[in-house]
């Protein structure tokens, strides 16, 4: 056989494997498209999540949980159930979102519940690079996702796990920990290792300065009296009023409990 | 009227006749389409027979057609050898062509505006029919094209094969290695992720310290300070309209000056060597483009088809797609494409410390005060605009500068040296330009960064979902046989796989754990206090944080190192 044959015999079956390739490609192709998508989607979340965890936990809480007074939780029922028909919005909820944080609110549609940081408006600051904020249209649409994705969690609120992976129910100090997030403590208050925030005062150190007081029994009794009746007593260089005085009635005994208990070790500054 | 029509239609041949005016009707097209084959004369060619006329006709259609023009007639069967060329020249342009068909398919769907780039590369990727297949095919390709105009550089380099009346081929040459280094640089901004615009913005910054036209050049290339909606037009219009149809011509001249004025050189054993007579004879003998050159460029085409196809297939290549472009973060470890590592190597020279280092000795030793280069040699002016051109005015007086007209290596001792010393620098450079090389990142950013890298994924990423614990786990405390319980076993749901323990999470522990605990060895990391935090954050969804706090030792304080990861269950684990 001469050379010029080989060549021929070989391209022929070269092209026929290139062909049987192409076909293998073709006929797994409509799979490979649907798992880009969800996986596309994933990154997206995780996206979002990261866009979230560094512009919109002082407001909305460190797992979106919403801070009392603050801003509202962005996982819970109220989001995903009625709030569209409550404001009357034509789209649907991711449309809501985006264009919501896309803009920004200038007065709060919910003056009673929250306040942003209080300082009068915006209640919550414009996002968008459009409108001088700091997003990027990429960036909004992919925290929108992100908040679209706890559909899940707000379908079925008893499913969500404890926010912190804390597992010993028994320990009072742990579950407080777990309680002070959960209920929004931390969107106001720093503590060390755990949150970081301005609104009100540090935390830690707070079960030392507690006994200090004048015209409380003990520690435990301030901080108690401080978290149920916040415009009783108030600490130099805030003002009344921005502590939600309602925690009596939001926060059940046992957790209160809890709270106090772990508040009570913050002894160092 | 009539008549007339019944007169013509009896003038209309019968039988034999007619069959051989049809023929004849037909073989005149085939000429005309073919530029000289009768259909006799093609079937000839398919079978391998002798030209069945004289002049030979096979000739004719590469003097009259325009596009065989481009083509030779025949070469001498000595410049076909295998082992001359490596059909390396042959291939760059094969790679070239599957650019240009490739390219216009993914320009179909992409938007070259900064809102609008990444989502259309996403959506090539996800509702593209074998639209993954085309970007990778594209990306490969031009890797491959770069790869080989370097390697295709070399032969001719070795085979002395720019010497002579082939000086101007090898100018057209280094043209082209400009063309192909500038049409992949454009094309890597274009997916506008992090990777791209990091890699573009760091790559055009060298112009930055050039004397007076140095900043504007910068604005010129980038549109703005900044690159965005006038900089990735301008890098798009360079990429698919302005440098494709420059790099045709010059292909085109460099080609006509190979094909049709010079021929392949023939291998120099056989112009200067003592070989016998019948061997030069054969190698003399004429190899006709029709049918056995031609035979043997489609028997390449397929291959190289194959090649490609096998790759991309088998997903031994992936075309990366990081996260969107952001002029805000810079990425760790910006990492231009390997093609341009030598560039990143030779950036990281500092001439001015290398020349205070060798001087500074003896100039102290006369009394003197040591050497302050640094104002005088500025590194980036130097490494980045001084030496490329030099290097490429190197490159282009080659054949000025080597003008001996042997050609067997043992005759040129030297120039093959000096070729081998370059293939050790160009090495050594691009080693250099490697992200860790000579980079000193901090410990816990080093251990944390290699994990979970900014850019690629990491075996962090590639733990399954299944895996990611929520817990706090302690480096020096946790032992890595306490991740998971005894009986931990899943399914993966990616891969349907039954696993039984938590392995990734293992690996990944044990390598955050061993890094740190070695830096803190070597007294880097004092009092290391490092955790590993894993915690839900939505459904399907869990946040890793890895936190490092250690004794800084010059202010005595405590620092603190802090990275956040959120993985969702349905990412992509690998690529
Ligand atoms: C300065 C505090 C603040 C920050 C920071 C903030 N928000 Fe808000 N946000 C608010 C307040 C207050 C409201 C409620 C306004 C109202 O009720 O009219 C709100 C409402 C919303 C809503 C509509 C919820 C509903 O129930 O209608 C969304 C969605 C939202 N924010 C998302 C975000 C995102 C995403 C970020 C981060 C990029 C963010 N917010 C950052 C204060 C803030
Ligand atoms: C909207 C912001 C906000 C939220 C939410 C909030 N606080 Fe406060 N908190 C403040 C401000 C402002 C003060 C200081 C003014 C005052 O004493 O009332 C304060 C004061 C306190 C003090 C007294 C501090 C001291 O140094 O004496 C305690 C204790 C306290 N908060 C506990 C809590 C707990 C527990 C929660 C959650 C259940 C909580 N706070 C939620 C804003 C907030
Ligand atoms: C886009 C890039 C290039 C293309 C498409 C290309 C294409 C070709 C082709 C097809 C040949 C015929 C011989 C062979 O197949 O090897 C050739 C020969 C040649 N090329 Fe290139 N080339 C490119 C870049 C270069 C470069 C960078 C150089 C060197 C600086 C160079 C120098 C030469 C020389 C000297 C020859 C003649 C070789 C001989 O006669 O043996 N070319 N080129």
């Amino acid at each position: 056989m001469k050379r010029i044959h080989i060549e021929i015999a070989l391209g022929t079956l070269f092209i026929i494997a290139s062909s049987v390739i192409l076909i293998l490609m073709a006929s797994e192709e409509p799979a490979r498209l649907a798992r880009y998508e969800t996986q596309q989607l994933a990154s997206q979340i995780e996206f979002g999540a990261a866009v979230y965890e560094v512009n919109c936990t002082s407001c909305h809480g460190s797992h979106a949980q919403g801070v009392p007074g603050k801003a509202p939780c962005l996982r819970c029922p109220d989001l995903f159930e009625g709030r569209i028909a409550e404001v009357g919005w034509q789209g649907s909820l991711e449309d809501y979102i985006v264009s919501v944080v896309t803009t920004g609110r200038q007065i709060s549609t919910r003056p009673g519940l929250y306040q942003g940081e209080g300082q009068g408006p915006p209640v919550m600051p414009t996002w968008s690079d459009k409108f001088g904020g700091p997003l990027r249209d990429d960036q909004i649409r992919a925290v929108a996702a992100f908040i679209m994705n706890y559909e899940e969690w707000a379908a079925n609120p008893e499913a969500v796990p404890t926010p912190l992976f804390v597992v010993d129910s028994n320990d009072p100090i742990a579950l407080g920990r777990v309680a002070m997030v959960q209920y929004g403590c931390t969107g106001c208050h720093t503590i060390q290792g755990l949150s970081e925030a301005v609104t009100g005062p540090v935390m830690n150190g707070i079960a030392t300065r507690a006994g200090t007081i004048a015209g409380y029994a003990s520690a435990e009794d301030y901080i108690r009296a401080s978290i149920l009746n916040p415009n009783e007593y108030l600490v130099e260089g805030f003002n009344e009023g921005v502590m939600p005085q309602n925690f009596g009635e939001i926060i059940p005994a046992a957790d209160l409990d809890n709270i106090v208990a772990y508040l009570l070790t913050l002894t160092d500054n | 009227m009539i008549s007339s029509l019944r007169q013509r239609l009896s003038q209309i041949p019968r039988g034999a006749e007619l069959r051989k005016r049809i023929f004849e009707m037909i073989d005149e097209r085939v000429r005309i389409v073919t530029a000289g084959l009768s259909i006799k004369e093609l079937r000839a060619v398919l079978r391998g027979d002798p030209p069945t006329e004289k002049p030979n006709p096979r000739y004719k259609v590469i003097t009259t057609s325009f596009v065989a023009h481009l083509r030779p007639r025949y070469y001498p069967q000595g410049a076909t050898w295998f082992t001359h060329t490596f059909r390396l020249g042959w291939f760059t342009t094969f790679f070239f062509v599957v650019e240009l068909i490739t390219g216009l398919v993914l320009m179909i769907y992409y938007i070259p505006f900064p809102d609008q780039a990444y989502g259309s590369i996403l959506e090539i990727e996800s509702n593209v029919f074998l639209g993954e297949l085309f970007r990778d095919l594209h990306r490969l390709g031009a890797e491959a094209m770069v790869l080989f105009t370097w390697l295709h550089l070399f032969r001719t380099y070795f085979t002395g094969s720019y010497k002579g009346q082939r000086t101007f081929t090898w100018l057209t040459g280094v043209a082209l290695l400009a063309i192909t280094a500038w049409l992949s640089f454009t094309g890597y901004l274009l997916t506008w992720d992090q990777l791209g615009y990091w890699a573009i913005t760091v790559g055009t910054s060298m112009t930055d310290s050039g004397p007076v036209v140095g900043p504007a050049l910068n604005i010129i290339m980038r549109g703005a300070p900044d690159i965005g909606t006038g900089g990735l037009l301008r890098f798009y219009l360079n990429h698919v309209v302005l440098f494709p149809l420059i790099a045709i011509l010059i292909i085109s001249i460099h080609y006509y000056k190979v094909s049709r004025e010079h021929g392949i050189s023939m291998p120099a054993v056989i112009e200067e060597g003592e070989v016998s007579e019948d061997k030069k004879k054969e190698a003399n003998r004429r190899i006709d483009l029709i049918p056995d050159l031609l035979t043997h460029e489609i028997f390449l085409v397929a291959v190289g088809i194959l090649a490609l196809l096998v790759i991309v297939y088998f997903d031994l290549f992936n075309s990366p797609l990081e996260t969107p472009a952001n002029p805000q973060v810079t990425p760790l470890d910006t990492k231009a494409p390997w093609y341009f590592w030598w560039l990143q190597g030779l950036l990281k020279i500092e001439p001015a410390k290398i020349l205070e280092n060798l001087l500074n000795p003896i100039v102290t030793r006369f009394g003197m005060a040591p050497l302050q280069l640094g104002l005088l040699l500025d590194s980036k002016f130097i490494m980045g605009l001084v030496v490329p051109p030099v290097v490429v005015g190197i490159l282009f007086a080659i054949p000025y500068i080597d003008r001996t007209p042997a050609r067997l290596a043992r005759k040129r001792p030297f120039a093959i040296a000096w070729g081998i010393l370059w293939i050790f620098i160009i090495l050594a450079l691009s080693y250099m330009g490697l992200p860790e090389f000579g980079i000193e990142t901090p410990a816990a950013t080093r251990v944390i960064q290699d994990l979970a890298p900014e850019e690629g994924l990491g075996i962090l990423r590639e733990t399954p979902y299944e895996e990611l614990l929520p817990g706090i786990y302690t480096v020096g405390e946790t032992s890595p046989e306490d991740l998971c319980a005894k009986d931990f076993a899943y399914t993966d749901h990616a891969t349907g796989k039954q696993v039984i323990g938590c392995p990734h999470l293992v690996e990944v522990f044990e390598q955050y754990s061993s890094g740190l605990l070695a830096a803190e060895a070597e007294g880097k990391l004092p009092e290391l206090h490092a955790i590993l935090l894993i915690e839900d954050y939505g459904p399907d969804l869990r946040r890793v944080e890895m936190e490092v706090s250690w004794l800084d030792a010059e202010s005595d304080e405590v620092k603190t190192y802090v990275k956040h990861y959120f993985l969702h269950r349905d990412r992509a684990r690998e690529h």
